[in-house]
């Protein structure tokens, strides 16, 4: 067990340098601010990072604007601030060097790919909803129907200013299988294929019918039944092995929405 | 990587557990340090940024403040500071005192201003007030000249309707005096009807007197006629035997009976139902169911027209003259006698009364049984 406490704690001390660069179209002094640099957590969201980045550019943009959507975008791809930050990395960003580039945007916000975040309670909902979600898959939403209101804050404080301790003493709960025989009712992932479009997400049982554990190599073959290929799974910046249980993966490389997100890269390496 | 792989083949959860320490060492580690030192510069440079602007600003007051402090200068450098700090002060107070006055200064025009609005708006009001007295004004004296009018009417009212009581006692009075004569028209009128009544019954004796001489004229004529008679057989018995036997057993006299007409001529269009003589001249008259009454004149030895007696309207069944020959009375189908004066041959009157036509009935009923009606348009006149 110590060492699957060390993958958590590695997992959630998992960081990246992001360096914040103001568009230019969008400076208004004579000089281009200097570049933002930042340690990201993998498993936080922009909005909650991003406060000192837009108290350091708001200075530089026009003041019409300065009421305006902060947005991001990595290569002219529009970030969702919706998706946990090492997903968005793995998934746009892999193999690039670091620092990982970053240009800030206030004015011509993309409606139609992103959502709005006007405050730190629309990422709160949203992340609560999707640990429902999750926790719907795995057990049927018991788990979370019988937290306390204090707990679910709990949770949310622990990844907001990311106190490992106070988060995993509540998501233990949720990870918890000692009252359905050792298993998830179903394993709650979303498959992201490098290429634009949205996530892949089904109802995969974390064991065959002859109660032999689904290995990743399962769900693979499950999702993409067609493609004989070689795949890349890539989650928390690093590539998976085909033979990983399910089961083991859902409890321990899950992101704080206990979703597993598996990023696929077509084996061209 | 693959190193690794090789040398842990299957151990998966090692792997896994190699693999992120490596990403966080190679993504995290190697940069933490130097972004916190970037970021920890960053803030310094900031700090130190502001801190300048800061001293800017100071040192730019205390060039201000340098010639003043200079000009107090008396050697003593912490007096001076504490003159400069006092002087600030004061000089502080007095820009504060400056800003109030110049608030106060504001203050005051805008209750000038508001005075002079107040004003305005007063003077107005002013004007309104005027406008109302002058129209209360006016409308007090329309109230009274409506007054004095409803009063003129009232007295008006008052005597028209005194005139009308009296009218009314009037009319009762003469109402009153109406049935009077009334009662006494009836009255009136009942009286006529008796007089009436007399004058009914005195005709009907005139005419039964009448009718009484009629008859004794006619007896007198019968028994003159009689007389004559007799004395023409007298004096037949004076003549031979033998000239009676020459002009036969019976013969008349030629004056006594009529054997040729005198004159023949055509009097009417249509029956001929009356005729009458004269009293008093050689004429007659004729009445016809042509409604009309003729007057003829034979003194000449010949017929000739006297004249044309119009006005009945049915055919006439008698005609009559009275004894002075001056009038002349005809009876008509149409229940009406009328009368007539021969000289002028005028209608006089015109009776369609009962009384009237008994009266002519008997009159008429006293002629028929003395004159020979012709019923044939031609009248024979004996000489």
């Amino acid at each position: 067990m110590a060492t699957d406490r060390e993958v958590l704690r590695d997992l959630w001390d998992g960081k990246l340098p992001v360096c914040f660069v103001l568009n230019d179209e969008e400076v208004c002094d004579l000089q281009t601010p200097e570049a933002f640099y930042l340690m990201v957590p993998r498993l936080s969201y922009f909005p909650l990072v991003w406060d000192k980045v837009r108290k350091h550019f708001i200075k530089h943009v026009h003041a019409d604007h300065h009421d305006m959507e902060m947005w991001l975008d990595y290569n002219g791809t529009p970030l969702k601030w919706h998706y946990p930050i090492g997903l968005l990395f793995d998934l746009y960003a892999y193999d690039t060097q670091l620092p990982w580039t970053l240009t800030v945007h206030f004015e011509k916000f993309p409606e139609n790919i992103l959502l709005h975040c006007g405050s730190r309670e629309v990422v709160e909902s949203h992340f609560m909803s999707t640990l429902k979600e999750a926790d719907a898959l795995k057990h049927k939403g018991q788990v979370m129907n019988t937290m306390q209101k204090r707990d679910h804050n709990q949770l949310w404080l622990g990844l907001q200013n990311d106190k490992f301790d106070q988060f995993w003493s509540v998501n233990k709960k949720l990870m918890d299988t000692s009252s359905t025989d050792g298993e998830f009712k179903h394993i709650p992932f979303r498959i992201y294929c490098s290429d634009e479009g949205p996530f892949i997400q089904k109802l995969v049982k974390p064991f065959t019918e002859d109660s032999q554990p689904k290995l990743l190599q399962n769900l693979i073959e499950e999702i993409f039944p067609d493609t004989c290929k070689q795949v890349c799974v890539i989650t928390h910046g690093i590539e998976l092995s085909l033979d990983v249980p399910l089961q083991w993966m859902s409890e321990h490389m899950s992101y704080p929405d206990n979703f597993l997100h598996l990023c696929i890269v077509s084996n061209t390496s | 990587m693959n190193v690794n792989n090789d040398n842990r083949p299957f151990d998966w959860k090692n792997d896994i557990i190699f693999r992120v320490q490596q990403r966080n060492k190679l993504q995290c580690f190697c940069y933490q340090d130097l972004i916190n030192s970037h970021n920890r510069l960053f803030d310094q440079a900031n700090a130190l940024k502001s801190e300048n602007i800061q001293l800017e600003i100071q040192l730019e007051r205390l060039r201000k403040e340098g010639p003043e402090g200079h000009k107090s200068v008396d050697g003593n450098a912490d007096v001076r500071t504490a003159t400069n700090e006092q002087l600030l002060v004061l000089e502080q107070k007095l820009l504060a005192r400056q800003e109030e006055l110049t608030e106060i200064h504001k203050k005051r025009g805008e209750n000038a201003q508001m005075i002079v609005d107040l004003k305005n708006a007063l003077s107005e009001k002013d004007k309104l007030i005027t406008v109302k007295d002058k129209v209360l004004t006016e409308n007090i004296t329309l109230i009274a000249s409506l007054k004095a009018e409803i009063q003129m009417y009232e007295t008006n009212h008052q005597r028209l309707q005194d005139q009308y009581q009296l009218l009314q006692d009037e009319h009762q009075a003469l109402q009153l005096t109406a049935s009077k004569l009334e009662e006494k028209l009836r009255k009136t009128q009942d009286e006529n009807m008796e007089l009436v009544e007399r004058l009914k019954r005195y005709k009907f004796k005139d005419a039964e007197k009448m009718n009484q001489e009629n008859e004794n004229f006619i007896r007198k004529r019968n028994e003159k006629m009689q007389k004559e008679l007799e004395d023409a057989a007298k004096d037949m018995r004076g003549l031979s035997p033998d000239s009676f036997r020459d002009c036969g057993p019976i013969s008349f006299s030629p004056n006594a009976i009529p054997t040729k007409h005198y004159l023949h001529f055509d009097a009417h269009d249509g029956e001929v139902n009356a005729v009458k003589w004269s009293p008093v001249d050689r004429l007659f008259a004729t009445g016809g169911a042509d409604r009309k009454v003729k007057l003829w004149d034979i003194s000449k030895g010949s017929i000739e027209s006297k004249g044309l007696l119009v006005g009945s309207s049915a055919g006439v069944m008698s005609v009559d003259f009275d004894s002075t020959g001056t009038s002349i009375v005809a009876a008509s189908n149409d229940l009406a006698s009328r009368v007539w004066t021969v000289n002028d041959q005028r209608l006089r009157t015109e009776k369609s009364l009962n009384l009237c036509q008994i009266f002519q009935e008997n009159f008429a009923n006293a002629l028929m049984s003395n004159n020979t009606y012709c019923y044939g348009l031609t009248i024979r006149t004996s000489d």
